[in-house]
């Protein structure tokens, strides 16, 4: 069921990169390489699933259609991108976080996210265009979708199942 | 009976309004004006204003009422109000959701219609408030350790806890005039201060990309302390050598030791101390020069803050200003790779990724801005063209010149501003263009190839024209041979030069035929023509008009 999702994120992902690129040129080369390592460490982190925490995983509705949009204005799907960058790297920094994962592969996530944030505000800032309110929606779904992770995270005390499941659906997303 | 209805109507128009405040459950009580909803971070607050100032002893209830809720539900903390606004805080709302509220005025068992507040969603009303600020004072420089708006459970922010930036503005108690407006990070410091200096400032933050301001926190004022004997380093630069990193300083004064610390980037956008996080740089410790070299490897890919301190035995400096190391830029900008085309009279160029020494593309982390420098091969004269891009043309060149082109690449960022080497250079000659020389080249081979194409068949064409109006009518050497008279030769080369021949009918008197017309109608001049040749033949002039007949002839033949 997980694997199933996979590849069509795969190619959203390889969509997004490939329409980030148009604006920032050189940056993307980078900004790639990065969201492709940042994906690869993310499934290294815990393979396999724990079978155990299958009965606790929940639905938490990703709003596939802000990455799919049928008529990309690349600047949403640029701060799209952004906001869910930024919002893992919130979930990872998080205190509780330390002792559910191995610190060395913790670290280079950390890292990594950051540096894509990074690039991404600089991508940004550098277009400096008017929020429309279509981004301002996109917003609030994305914001909705992380703040139901972030309190199922919460409600299971930060438990080791809990951020398995999470992180099976952060790779959905990133 | 009218009288009766009229009554009747009387009646019900008298009932009505006696109904209507039955539903409406009170005879004077109106409901609330100007309800608002105002929210700065956590904290929720329904304000309104009271309809009807002579009315005492009235209270006031809201309900609200999300989505998921089917039915109106009463809000906690606004219950039987007696003031003008409730606080509704407690209420643990999902603040990216849809909200409804309504308020209504109540006295005993009275109460005012619900006055609705249109459904909102609260992130979206919400208000950035002031950040709290906690200040540490060095000699020259503070210290702002700024705490983002709300509470660190705050519901609202929870997503943006990160992405907060900060202005702040600072200026010295005594002269309130310089002021200074800047940018900090949490956990950032202000720099270029004066010692023993009482500084004052306020913070406020911002989401920056949401185009959203908060308000201004209240002053905090510090006193900067004495000037330190040892200064900090300054002007630290990293650079990338072969397979090692130069961190190189300034310092003015001599017999001191330095060391160096690192710190992952990334926890300047984590909130909390992380003083204790600084790691020591390998090789970089009581170092006597003002510059320490350390393996590559030592920083892995990823963005890294250095910094640096000196000490003098027992004395140390407050540390240097942090300088960031992104692994990415800093492995040095090589130069691009040119290839050129030409194209009539302009170069096309592309200007491509180096490729280091195991021909993978090298990336760069920032948009780079190219430098050409082009010149023509034998004189000195240089232009330069900035361009991002990496594939243009240099239009309107001298054609068949060679030009000479070189590049180098430049990165301008906050942190960085640095560029590559000169490209090597490459030349190339540009093709004629589409100008007057390439008019030039086609009239020459049109004078080359066309013109004795031309002349051939203009003669051609003159003998022709020759041939029909001006016939050479010699007769065939034969004649010769049997008229040697010059008389009789006479009389037959005489008539090739008459061209046109007035003959006039002797016999018939119908008309007078010339032969010399040559616009005549077609009809017309046949007519005429059968006639003459018809009478031609009673001629005996056989001889005299052979020239004309023929001549007739042919000119009917031609009209015909």
């Amino acid at each position: 069921v997980i694997r199933k999702y996979f590849w069509p994120i795969c190619l959203v992902g390889l969509f997004l990169t490939s329409v980030l690129s148009q604006s920032c040129d050189l940056l993307y080369v980078h900004l790639n390489r990065v969201t492709w390592q940042n994906l690869k460490l993310l499934s290294h982190m815990s393979n396999p699933f724990p079978v155990e925490c299958l009965k606790e995983k929940k639905a938490f509705e990703l709003p596939q259609e802000i990455l799919s949009h049928t008529q990309p204005v690349k600047r949403h799907i640029e701060e799209a991108f952004y906001e869910i960058s930024s919002q893992v790297f919130n979930i990872f920094s998080q205190h509780a976080c330390k002792s559910a994962w191995d610190e060395k592969h913790l670290k280079q996530i950390q890292i990594g996210l950051h540096q894509q944030v990074e690039y991404l505000e600089r991508c940004l800032e550098e277009e400096e265009k008017e929020r429309d309110r279509e981004t301002l929606l996109n917003n609030l779904k994305l914001r909705r979708y992380f703040n139901r992770l972030g309190n199922f995270l919460k409600d299971k005390k930060y438990s080791q199942c809990a951020w398995e499941i999470v992180l099976v659906e952060i790779r959905r997303c990133v | 009976m009218l009288a009766l209805l009229g009554t009747a109507a009387l009646v019900l128009v008298a009932g009505a309004p006696w109904v209507s405040p039955a539903a409406a459950g009170g005879k004077n009580l109106t409901s609330p004006q100007n309800v608002e909803v105002c929210i700065i971070d956590d904290a929720f607050t329904l304000k309104w204003d009271r309809s009807d100032e002579s009315v005492s002893n009235v209270t006031f209830s809201a309900d609200y009422q999300t989505p998921k809720m089917r039915n109106w539900e009463k809000l906690p903390g606004c219950q039987y109000i007696t003031g003008t606004m409730c606080n509704f805080s407690s209420v643990k709302l999902n603040v990216f959701e849809k909200i409804k509220l309504r308020v209504r005025a109540e006295k005993g068992n009275e109460t005012s219609p619900w006055h609705e507040v249109g459904s909102f969603v609260p992130y979206r009303k919400a208000q950035i408030g002031p950040p709290e600020a906690r200040l540490k004072a060095e000699d020259k420089a503070i210290i702002v350790d700024i705490s983002p708006p709300g509470t660190k459970d705050s519901l609202m922010w929870a997503t943006d806890r990160s992405a907060f930036t900060y202005r702040l503005v600072i200026w010295e108690n005594s002269a309130s005039v310089d002021e200074r407006t800047e940018t900090v990070y949490p956990g950032g410091k202000i720099y270029k201060l004066s010692p023993e200096t009482t500084y004052c400032l306020k913070v406020k933050a911002e989401l920056r990309l949401q185009r959203r301001v908060g308000s201004y926190s209240p002053v905090y004022c510090i006193n900067t302390t004495v000037e330190n004997k040892l200064p900090p380093p300054e002007n630290i630069e990293v650079d990338a050598k072969n397979q090692s990193y130069v961190l190189k300083w300034d310092y003015t004064y001599e017999n001191v030791t330095f060391q160096a610390q690192w710190l992952y980037a990334y926890f300047k956008k984590i909130l909390g101390n992380h003083s204790d996080k600084w790691k020591q740089i390998p090789g970089c410790r009581n170092v006597k020069t003002t510059q320490c070299v350390f393996p590559q490897k030592v920083f892995p890919e990823g963005t890294y803050l250095l910094r640096v301190q000196a000490s003098n035995g027992n004395k140390t400096s407050f540390w240097s200003e942090e300088k960031a190391l992104d692994t990415e830029i800093k492995t040095a900008i090589l130069p691009p790779v040119i290839s050129m085309k030409s194209i009539s009279n302009s170069l096309q160029i592309y200007i491509g990724a180096p490729k280091d020494t195991e021909n993978k593309s090298v990336s760069q982390a920032y948009v780079l801005t190219y430098e050409i420098i082009f010149w023509k091969n034998t004189s000195n004269a240089e232009r330069k063209i900035l361009q991002k891009k990496g594939d243009f043309v240099i239009p309107d060149l001298h054609p068949l010149t060679v030009y000479c082109v070189k590049a180098r690449a430049l990165v301008e960022g906050e942190r960085w501003n640095k560029s590559s080497v000169f490209s090597d250079t490459v030349c190339e000659k540009t093709k004629p263009g589409n100008t007057s020389i390439a008019w030039l080249i086609s009239g020459v081979c049109t004078v080359v190839f066309f013109i004795p194409a031309v002349i051939y068949v203009v003669k051609h064409l003159l003998g022709y024209i020759k041939y029909v109006f001006f016939p050479s009518c010699k007769p065939p050497p034969s004649i010769d041979q049997y008229f040697s008279e010059q008389s009789l030769k006479n009389l037959l080369l005489s008539t090739s030069e008459e061209q046109t021949e007035r003959c006039f009918i002797i016999e018939n008197t119908d008309a007078l035929v010339t032969v010399e017309e040559t616009n005549q109608v077609g009809e017309d001049h046949k007519k005429y023509s059968s006639q003459t040749s018809r009478d031609s033949g009673n001629y005996s002039n056989e001889d005299e008009n052979s020239g004309g007949k023929t001549s007739e002839e042919l000119v009917q033949q031609e009209i015909l």
